[in-house]
């Protein structure tokens, strides 16, 4: 795989390749659950593509990333592979997560991707916990959340981010402000105009960078990076970036109107990005048609991987869930209620 | 008569990564907001005055209209909000046809971005950014007296305010030509993008041209005011160029120590700095780097030719203290 630093050219199309990969991937999903073919919610990631991209191209490759609901962006940035995403989405037997997480939960550990998750507000605490065993272990990683502004409010983000900084752990928490919790606009939830200016509260530093802008994220993260992997504690940067998508698919969006959308759309992070880089002559514009097509072939393909794949046995439906063994599960799975009754 | 002030806050000053990366202060939208209370509170010195304020996404605006003084009519400017750069100088262009006087609570981007287009009417310009040149860090009271002094005449503008110096950039690539206006500084840096904006390290600057000089500054009109003090209303300006490592000089680089960024102070190596007269070309050829404006990275540059000139025709900036003691010295603090 192509390394993805941003720094060189082959990264600065790597980048592009995954921001299209991105918008792709989540705009199929939009097509196939509207058409019916996705079982549970998915939640897209499109037109926030920089953050996930600019974030990940600034982390090393062992490092750790924890996700959101909105998940599928940061899990191709971090580099998995979106055959096994789809299939997951499918809830196939070769998925992520064996078919059973679907959407809101893929996960690869070994990749440094510690899950999506379907509680608002679950990921900090879960980069805390990487970032103690980081430096309890005396290692070099960095873990490095991604949440929403709607989690700001939450209060176990307030614990994992105070307890990193008052134990100086290597963690950055990355605000992806999308600019609504849900339908909430984020000015009617909060009562600080940055989200940023929160990270007082943790005497760490704290800013606001560009989210529609993928080398403003890249060199906010590489900063913050380096001052967790230099022992000297997390940083609190604030992404601005807009959803295009609904909070959910099939979410009427009474909240905004296409003006609000319209005015984010002029500044999309991919047009911006290829401009850039055309200018620059890093890329033609034919190659990046070329590229876009590459993308969407692979995409069509993953699905048509999907559908044909298989569904996880029902006999394993109690697997993956537990490292030991549950008493309770296994005797429920055998067909026995732990009363001792039978299962109906 | 009515006296009309306008009133931009960026919502956005204050808040960039130089809060990680150097020893900048932070500067949250509370402290904005009880700043605008402040101006609010000051412009009250003079009767009849009416404020527009300029509106924004993060409901700061919304707060500062709804704490108004009762006594003093507040409204939002009709404009589109883009939460960007767009916003104040769609402001400015609003008040530059309907206001006396304009208080900008910002940085130097925020007062650059007025100035665009402010015309003639006299700008107050309060530092709520991070290491600014043009905006003082003034009491946002005594600001608004101020203000509302100059606005409704009670001081004559030509009297109270100084004509600032701006800098005009060409940047030629093959036959395409565009365009930048900076107030205090312009420089070219040896970054591949305009990633956080910031000016991160002093080793990327490559050189530029100041409106003004000081070595009391922060910045590129820091580096060049080691050299040659040029004030904000002096003509023309102050080109220089950097010594680069691995460049052979044609004379000995001048070494200059100066703050470049908050708690960094800088040693660098000046190859050529001259004085330059009011629309003077100083030139930099760049195969690849970036423009920065008013300390922030702006502009992109692949393969060109980047052509500064200092032109006077800057907004004019409001001398807060000469104007309330003048004031003062025409008994207007005096009651009876």
């Amino acid at each position: 795989m192509v390394v993805l630093d941003i720094e060189t050219e082959d990264g600065q199309r790597e980048a592009l390749r995954r921001m299209l990969t991105i918008r792709a991937f989540d705009t199929k999903a939009a097509d196939l659950f509207s058409d019916g073919e996705l079982p549970g919610f998915v939640h897209l990631y499109v037109g926030e593509e920089a953050v996930g991209v600019g974030a990940c191209s600034a982390l090393e490759s062992d490092d750790y990333i924890t996700s959101t609901h909105r998940g599928h962006g940061h899990c191709i940035a971090k580099g998995l592979d979106p055959d096994l995403m789809m299939a997951e989405l499918f809830g196939k037997a070769n998925g992520y997560c064996n078919g059973k997480g679907g959407s809101m939960h893929i996960a690869d550990v070994d990749a440094g991707m510690l899950g999506a998750n379907g509680i608002v507000g679950a990921g900090p605490p879960l980069a805390t916990g990487a970032a103690l065993t980081s430096h309890l272990k005396g290692e070099d990683t960095v873990a490095l959340a991604f949440f929403g502004d709607g989690a700001v409010a939450q209060g176990q983000v307030h614990e994992a981010i105070n307890l990193a900084a008052t134990w100086s752990l290597p963690a950055v928490f990355l605000v992806e402000n999308n600019q609504y919790g849900e339908a909430t606009p984020v000015e009617k939830q909060h009562n600080v105009q940055n989200l940023s200016e929160t990270a007082e509260a943790y005497n760490i530093p704290g800013f606001t960078v560009d989210g529609m802008d993928i080398t403003a994220v890249y060199e906010a993260v590489k900063e913050a990076r380096k001052r967790a992997a230099d022992g000297e504690g997390p940083t609190f940067i604030e992404a601005e970036t807009y959803r295009y998508h609904g909070h959910f698919e099939g979410d009427q969006q009474p909240y905004r109107t296409e003006e609000d959308v319209a005015i984010w759309k002029d500044r999309d992070a991919i047009e911006s990005f290829k401009r850039r880089l055309v200018d620059a002559g890093a890329i033609t514009e034919a190659e990046f048609d070329e590229m876009k097509a590459e993308i969407h072939q692979q995409i069509e393909d993953a699905v048509g991987k999907a559908k044909e794949a298989a569904y996880p046995d029902p006999s394993e439906a109690y697997e993956d869930m537990f490292n030991a063994a549950v008493p309770e599960i296994s005797d429920f799975s055998s067909g026995m209620r732990a009363d001792g009754g039978e299962n109906r | 008569m009515t006296t009309t002030i306008g009133l931009v806050v960026n919502p956005a000053a204050g808040r960039d990564i130089r809060r990680l990366t150097g020893g900048a202060s932070v500067s949250n939208n509370y402290a904005k907001r009880r700043t605008a209370g402040c101006v609010l509170a000051g412009l009250t010195l003079v009767d009849d005055v009416e404020v527009l304020v300029m509106p924004d996404s993060t409901g700061l605006a919304d707060r500062i209209v709804d704490d108004a003084p009762d006594d003093l009519g507040v409204e939002f400017v009709d404009m589109t909000v883009t939460a960007s750069g767009r916003d104040s100088r769609a402001a400015a262009a609003h008040f530059a046809d309907h206001a006396d006087a304009v208080v900008v609570l910002g940085g130097d981007g925020t007062t650059r971005d007025v100035a665009q287009t402010i015309g003639d009417v006299p700008v107050v310009s309060i530092s709520t950014g991070t290491n600014n040149v043009v905006p003082t860090p003034v009491d946002g009271t005594v600001a608004g007296a101020a203000a509302g002094l100059v606005g409704s005449g009670a001081v004559p503008t030509a009297e109270a305010t100084t004509r600032h110096g701006t800098i005009e950039v060409d940047v030629v690539r093959s036959e395409e030509t565009t365009v930048i206006r900076g107030l205090a500084t312009v420089g070219v840096l040896d970054r591949p993008f305009v990633g956080t904006r910031a000016i991160l390290d002093p080793s990327d600057i490559v050189g530029g041209v100041v409106s003004r000089s000081s070595p009391a500054e922060i910045g590129l009109s820091g580096i060049a005011g080691g050299l040659v003090t040029h004030r904000p209303d002096d003509p023309g300006g102050v080109g220089f160029r950097l010594a680069r490592a691995g460049e052979n000089e044609a004379t000995a680089p001048t070494t200059v120590r100066a703050i470049t960024v908050p708690g960094t102070l800088s040693t660098v190596d000046v190859a050529e700095h001259r004085v330059l007269d009011d629309r003077e070309d100083y030139a930099f050829e760049v195969d690849r780097g970036v423009i920065s404006v008013d300390g922030e990275r702006e502009h992109e540059v692949r393969d060109g030719t980047v052509r500064l000139r200092p032109v006077s025709d800057g907004p004019r900036l409001v001398d807060v203290e000469s104007v309330l003691e003048r004031a003062a010295d025409e008994g207007r603090f005096r009651l009876g």
